[in-house]
C-alpha cells in the first residue's frame, strides 16, 4: 500500500490541483484520495483497471470538494475581499503556471479533469473508462475543453 | 501549444512539491482510523432536535388545556348563576 501511495502521490496531487487550483487544499485532498483507495482497494474487482478506478476516485473526490465549497457560501457568504483570495506569496513563481491556473479556473471542473488525464498521457480510451462514457464523448468534449483552455490562455498571456 | 506544454509540467511539478515528507505515512494511519460516523451523528441530532420540539409542543399543549378545563369550569359556574337568578325573577 505504502508503494502505491509513493508510486502516485505525485500524480494525484497534480492532477488535484489541476482541478481546485488552490496549493492549500492540494495535500489535503491527495489524503482523502488515498484513505479512499486504501478502504476501498480490496474491492476493486479489475486489478488492470487500477489507474482508472484511482483516477475517478479522485475526480469524484476534487469536484465533491468544489461543490461543498460552492454549497457552504450559499449558506456562509463570504465578504468579496475573502471570495477569491490569492494564492500564498510565492506559491506560484512562474507566469506559465499562473497563466495556465487562470486559464483552466475558466473551465468547468469536468473539463478541467478530462485536459489533466489527457497530459497524464492516458488514451481516449482509458479517459473513456475513467468518466464512464464513451470515447467519441471524450474526443468531442476534449475538442472543446483544449480550445477554450487556448484561448483563455492565450488572452491571459496578451 | 508548447508553452502550455511547459506550463502543465510546472503545474505538476508545483503540485508535486506540495506533498510534505512522511505523507503515506499519515495516509495509512488515516485510513487505519475508523471512519467519522458522520451519518450517524447528523441523524441522532436531527433525532434529539425532533424529540425536544414534541417535548415541548406537548408541555404547552398541557399546560394550555389545563387553562381551557379551568376558563370552560368558571363560565359553566357563571352561566348557571345567570340562570339560577333568572328562574328567580
Amino acid at each position: 500500500m505504502r508503494e502505491l501511495i509513493l508510486a502516485y502521490q505525485r500524480r494525484v496531487a497534480g492532477f488535484a490541483y489541476a482541478i481546485t487550483g488552490r496549493s492549500d487544499s492540494v495535500e489535503d485532498l491527495a489524503q482523502m484520495v488515498f484513505v479512499k483507495m486504501a478502504r476501498a482497494l480490496d474491492r476493486l474487482k479489475a486489478p488492470e483497471q487500477f489507474e482508472s478506478w484511482l483516477f475517478r476516485l479522485a475526480r469524484n473526490t476534487c469536484i465533491d470538494h468544489l461543490r461543498r465549497q460552492k454549497l457552504r457560501r450559499i449558506f456562509t457568504p463570504f465578504a468579496p475581499e475573502h471570495e477569491n483570495v490569492p494564492e500564498p506569496a510565492g506559491a506560484v513563481d512562474s507566469e506559465e503556471l499562473d497563466a495556465l491556473r487562470h486559464a483552466l479556473a475558466q473551465l468547468r471542473p469536468k473539463d478541467r479533469a478530462l485536459l489533466s488525464l489527457v497530459q497524464e498521457g492516458r488514451s481516449h480510451a482509458e479517459i473513456a473508462e475513467t468518466f464512464h462514457t464513451s470515447v467519441a464523448a471524450v474526443k468531442a468534449r476534449l475538442h472543446r475543453a483544449r480550445e477554450q483552455l487556448r484561448q483563455h490562455y492565450h488572452s491571459d498571456e496578451t | 501549444m508548447k508553452p502550455e506544454h511547459e506550463a502543465w509540467a510546472s503545474l505538476r511539478e508545483h503540485a508535486a512539491s506540495l506533498i510534505t515528507p512522511g505523507f503515506p505515512d499519515r495516509v495509512l494511519r488515516a485510513a487505519r482510523a475508523r471512519p467519522s460516523p458522520l451519518f450517524v451523528a447528523h441523524f441522532a441530532m436531527c433525532a434529539a432536535t425532533a424529540a425536544l420540539c414534541l417535548a415541548a409542543v406537548a408541555i404547552y399543549q398541557s399546560g394550555v388545556s389545563g387553562d381551557d378545563a379551568t376558563n370552560q369550569a368558571g363560565w359553566s359556574e357563571i352561566a348557571a348563576q345567570a340562570n339560577e337568578l333568572d328562574q328567580g325573577q
